[in-house]
């Protein structure tokens, strides 16, 4: 894992607990959440998640975050793209179900 | 023509049903007017046509019987023009019963329910708050003795994931049946959308509920089990969903056994997860297992296998 390559910006609380959300969801026991940096691609290149990884996720953010996505969410993709990006996401909705 | 596009068209969802929605009406109306008795002249001619014209299904059934024989050893299961024929003459009657079972006339005492897992008390105990489970059925036999399924869950909603544009049809039959308790979910691909939907089914205590012994066209994810001694391609989807939903599988299979059917439920898995880097080994093992047992079934009832296409994978001559 190049984590190194990336830039290496703390986490804040909810990075933090979204980055052992990825972990234990999919049980990536060898990882720490101080092993995926923030902006890191959780796909492809970066970690290496698949699609049924994002499935997995999307499941799990729904069960402790109580968010959800939309068929026609062409964001989603966007959204799943790095922890920081998750975060903005989880953060946004929360905001949104407070109004 | 391309190999892709070979196997498109030899695809089962391409096969068009062949004027079947105003044949199957037109035969349901003259069932219903005559009895199936009087009735069976004229279905023996609308059979032989499809038999005489679907030279491509013919083939295939053959191809079942000789990949059924070879395996179980058993030679007397070799295809002969008799038997193919008698698939079709099967096929018609099940498309009859299907259509007894929408409009109620198939009444559930009329059903042998085996169900050595105790599923039925399941199904219902999700109607008082438990979780919902997957049901993964077969085109072995009938599968729209479901609907009796859901009148023994006394109301449980089934919602049955389909993968084909053949639903608006069957939804149109429901529909004109009154079937009001079974939803058809169309999937072309698995998406967070859709899992999320059926999670939250499921946590409501429905059920779910799918074909395991079809591939869809365009989903890549397929694993290639070996079926009746040899290699066939089988659908991940609903082991990759299992897996996803973490709920409990079982299996479902109709028969018609000396002209009473028979449903057998039975627990597939408990409680289905992958270990990381193993999800696609995991998944082809649980597709290999459900192959087997599927063969197992074959033997019951060969004349109830409806799978009317290229079965196998062609490569394999």
């Amino acid at each position: 894992m190049n984590a190194s390559t990336h830039t290496a910006l703390a986490h804040t609380a909810l990075e933090q607990e979204l980055a052992q959300l990825v972990i234990d969801t999919l049980n990536l026991e060898d990882l720490t959440a101080a092993d995926i940096p923030p902006r890191q691609p959780l796909f492809g290149d970066g970690l290496g998640l698949d699609s049924v990884d994002a499935l997995e996720l999307a499941l799990a953010l729904q069960k402790r975050y109580g968010i959800s996505i939309a068929s026609d969410d062409k964001d989603a993709r966007r959204h799943f793209a790095s922890v920081a990006s998750l975060a903005a996401f989880v953060a946004s909705q929360q905001a949104a179900c407070a109004n | 023509m391309s190999e892709a596009q070979l196997a498109t068209r030899q695809h089962w969802s391409a096969q068009r049903e062949r004027g079947s929605l105003l044949l199957m009406r037109f035969t349901a109306f003259a069932a219903r007017r005559c009895g199936r008795r009087l009735l069976s002249p004229l279905l023996h001619v609308i059979v032989l046509y499809f038999f005489l014209t679907g030279r491509r299904a013919r083939r295939s059934i053959r191809e079942f019987y000789e990949h059924l024989a070879t395996s179980s050893g058993r030679a007397g299961l070799r295809p002969t023009p008799r038997r193919v024929f008698a698939q079709f003459m099967a096929f018609a009657d099940c498309l009859l019963d299907r259509l007894d079972v929408w409009r109620g006339a198939l009444r559930l005492e009329q059903v042998r329910l085996l169900d050595p897992d105790g599923l039925r008390a399941q199904l219902l105990a999700s109607h008082r708050g438990g979780r919902g489970q997957l049901l993964v059925g077969t085109h072995l036999g009938n599968l729209d003795v479901c609907r009796a399924l859901a009148e023994l869950g006394e109301q449980v909603p089934l919602n049955v994931l389909v993968h084909t544009h053949h639903v608006a049809h069957l939804n149109r039959l429901l529909g004109e049946a009154g079937e009001q308790r079974m939803r058809l979910i169309q999937v072309s691909e698995l998406d967070a959308a859709l899992m999320l939907d059926l999670s939250q089914r499921l946590e409501r205590g429905e059920w779910l509920a799918m074909a395991g012994d079809r591939v869809p066209l365009h989903d890549g994810r397929r694993a290639t089990v070996d079926f009746l001694g040899r290699p066939a391609p089988f659908a991940q989807g609903p082991w990759l969903l299992a897996g996803l939903l973490g709920c409990p599988v079982n299996l479902m299979c109709c028969l018609k056994i000396a002209g009473r059917y028979e449903i057998r439920l039975e627990r597939f898995l408990d409680a289905p997860a992958w270990e990381r880097g193993q999800r696609d080994a995991t998944i082809a093992g649980w597709a290999q297992r459900y192959a087997d047992r599927l063969a197992q079934w074959c033997l019951l009832a060969p004349q109830q296998w409806f799978n009317f296409y290229p079965y196998w994978d062609a490569s394999d001559a």
